[in-house]
């Protein structure tokens, strides 16, 4: 499997080295910046290294099977039609796109050009998670009825500081709570309505923090918190309340935990320190590979990257308008 | 020396109240009065006190105040009777059930030229104390939003009949915190979104067990607070107040009754919290107790207990409407 890098900052790095890790080969690396994109190239030993407009030479290379689309949400609908016209099998970080009315679009692009479109909503993977889910499912606590899911800590950089455009990024609540967003998909089923507060500010300090309440079709209530508000560092927190028990997780209560003093160009993108055998990001590497090698259905389908988009966009739209959104 | 009495103890809290007492040297718990005969001469007997059997004969006897921990519903009766008769008054939260049983017991006090406070101890909890001077201080700049928690275990019995709560877990667990905003950041509510679940304990409660807030301040500080009796029996701890602030100049955090070490004792065959610093209702009975002394309002007043009642029964109409309900005045 060959693969070319789209977006060569922290997170499509980080998904190069998985995706080597699973034997797949980084042939190509394109980014906006040409730089960051020979940097990538060098580690991994791949041939080309262009800049962004020189995208179709990688498109039309007979030698690419399949791409990685780690740029800012709303370029990604342009390139995955743009690879699944080319016939490229497509993995596209989350958030999947910045509009459901794009992720339905993407999905469409992807029938068409008959590739596979796998959306790295990596929560799914996490052991920690797939932990609190084997539980739940053991009936332990009995039937789940408030959940609270927290994630977040320092504002991230990104290339161009893209992020702290808010209508671009989508905030916290588009691009960190859409996680945890997923995952209560994932678990129970379908939202039924959204209330969201989000913080969005862009002075005197540029921070976000968003508050949500999730009804879900089923009855259970969600609490979900997302902050870009703290000084420094990330947290993650899950809490299953149920009739007959309680499962709490918190990164802060970590096997392994380290500070650094700062490094000269600060953090571009925060991924979490964990001390597993197999990274989650290798695992959903590994599901997306094996999609496309053997047919063999993965634990994430394009349709839940847009469900998840469309609750983090009702989600935003309670925040504006003050009310309740249905989904 | 200030004499007090305590109407009913319906209420656990009323036990902390009267241990208090007992060890406050300005002050004497005179005598109780509970409908409950048999929980009332049991407390009188445990708090070496007088009981009475009808709560006009405590009223009318020497005693200088009474603090009131009967079921929610029952607060307003007993406070204007207390009033009428010329006592100071700390009563248990929720003060009221509804706004207008509140206003009512805070213009009778008034008008009988009593003290009246509401029992909020929370305010003289170690690290929420230093929470409030810090935030007052400007240490963390301005506040633009907070993540609150007030979870504990079902309490059972009376608390989870409307008739004579008023509500559930929401109607127990929601004033406090609200009491804290106004206290801490200085400020009045303006709106209530509130979404209602009855879904912790398989049904078994005729009230809701689980309330997800989301309340506004003056100024557009963004708010939520889950109110519930989401712990387990097999939980180390009865709950916990939590509120995580947001501001310009830092994030802070408090976990209120997290002052604890971890106990892990075959004897239990759970884990246990055993708790240190202050003992919060020791400070809210002394300011009583003062209050008493000086001839003034409770530190934490009548109109306190009443804001917080309107946070509270916004929370519970917005669960009706399914809109965002707006406090104002």
């Amino acid at each position: 499997m060959n693969v070319a890098i789209i977006g060569c900052g922290g997170m499509g790095s980080y998904h190069a080295q998985m995706a080597a890790n699973c034997g797949a080969r980084i042939v190509a690396c394109v980014d906006a910046f040409p730089e960051a994109a020979k940097k990538l190239a060098a580690t991994h030993g791949a041939k080309k290294a262009l800049g962004m407009k020189d995208l179709a030479k990688i498109l039309s290379d007979p030698g690419v099977d399949l791409v990685l689309i780690a740029t800012p949400t709303p370029t990604h609908l342009e390139l995955v039609e743009r690879a699944a016209a080319a016939g490229k099998h497509i993995f596209c970080e989350k958030p999947f796109c910045r509009t459901s009315a794009d992720c339905k679009k993407a999905i469409a692009a992807a029938k068409r050009g008959k590739v596979k479109l796998f959306v790295g909503h990596v929560l799914r993977y996490f052991h920690e998670y797939e932990a609190l889910k084997a539980q739940i499912e053991s009936g332990k606590i009995g039937t789940p009825g408030w959940v609270k899911m927290y994630r977040g800590g320092m504002f991230p950089v990104g290339s161009k500081k893209w992020f702290s455009n808010f209508d671009q990024s989508g905030g916290v609540t588009f691009d960190a709570s859409i996680h945890d967003l997923d995952w209560l998909r994932y678990m129970f089923g379908d939202a039924e309505r959204v209330y969201c507060q989000a913080l969005q500010r862009t002075e005197p300090v540029l921070m976000d923090y968003a508050q949500m309440t999730i009804r879900m079709k089923s009855g259970l209530i969600a609490t979900v918190v997302g902050t870009w508000a703290h000084p420094s560092g990330f947290r993650a927190k899950a809490e299953i309340c149920g009739s007959a028990g309680l499962l709490y997780y918190d990164s802060a209560e970590s096997p392994l935990s380290a500070q650094q003093r700062e490094s000269g160009a600060g953090p571009g993108m925060i991924i979490p320190l964990g001390a597993d055998s197999v990274s989650p990001y290798q695992l959903e590497w590994e599901d997306f590979l094996a999609w496309v090698r053997d047919d063999r259905k993965p634990r994430v389908v394009p349709e839940d990257g847009l469900k998840a988009v469309a609750l983090a966009e009702a989600a935003l739209k309670s925040a504006k308008t003050g009310q309740p959104v249905k989904l | 020396m200030a004499k007090i009495g305590i109407l009913s103890f319906a209420h656990m809290h009323a036990y902390g109240y009267a241990s208090s007492l007992n060890s406050l040297p300005g002050a004497e718990l005179a005598g109780i009065w509970d409908d409950d005969l048999e929980r009332g001469e049991a407390a009188a007997k445990q708090f070496k006190t007088r009981f009475f059997s009808k709560m006009d004969a405590l009223l009318e006897s020497d005693i200088d105040g009474v603090i009131i921990t009967s079921e929610n519903i029952r607060h307003r009766a007993m406070v204007e009777r207390a009033a009428a008769a010329g006592k100071w008054i700390l009563c248990e939260k929720p003060l009221a059930t509804t706004v207008e049983d509140a206003k009512a017991m805070v213009q009778a006090c008034k008008k009988a030229k009593v003290g009246f406070g509401t029992a909020f101890p929370c305010r003289y909890s170690p690290p929420l104390m230093v929470a409030m001077q810090q935030i007052q201080s400007g240490a963390f700049g301005e506040i633009y939003a907070a993540s609150c928690t007030n979870h504990g275990s079902s309490p059972g019995g009376w608390f989870a009949q409307d008739k004579l709560a008023g509500g559930g877990a929401t109607m127990d667990h929601t004033v406090h915190v609200a009491d804290l905003l106004r206290w801490i950041l200085k400020k009045e509510f303006t709106k209530v979104y509130c979404e209602l679940g009855n879904q912790l304990h398989k049904g078994s409660l005729k009230t809701d067990d689980v309330g997800s807030l989301h309340l506004e301040m003056e100024g557009g500080v963004q708010i939520s607070h889950v109110a519930s009796w989401s712990r387990p029996k097999s939980f180390p701890t009865w709950g916990d107040v939590t509120i995580q602030f947001i501001g310009s100049k830092g994030v802070l955090d408090v976990d209120a009754f997290n002052q604890k070490i971890n106990v892990y004792s075959d004897a239990a065959m759970k884990a246990e919290w055993a708790h240190y610093g202050g003992n919060p209702d020791t400070g809210l009975v002394t300011d009583f107790v003062q209050s008493i002394h000086e001839r003034r309002d409770p530190s934490i007043t009548g109109i306190d207990g009443l804001r917080a009642v309107e946070v509270t029964v916004a929370a519970y109409q917005s669960h009706k409407t399914g809109k965002t309900v707006k406090i104002g005045r």
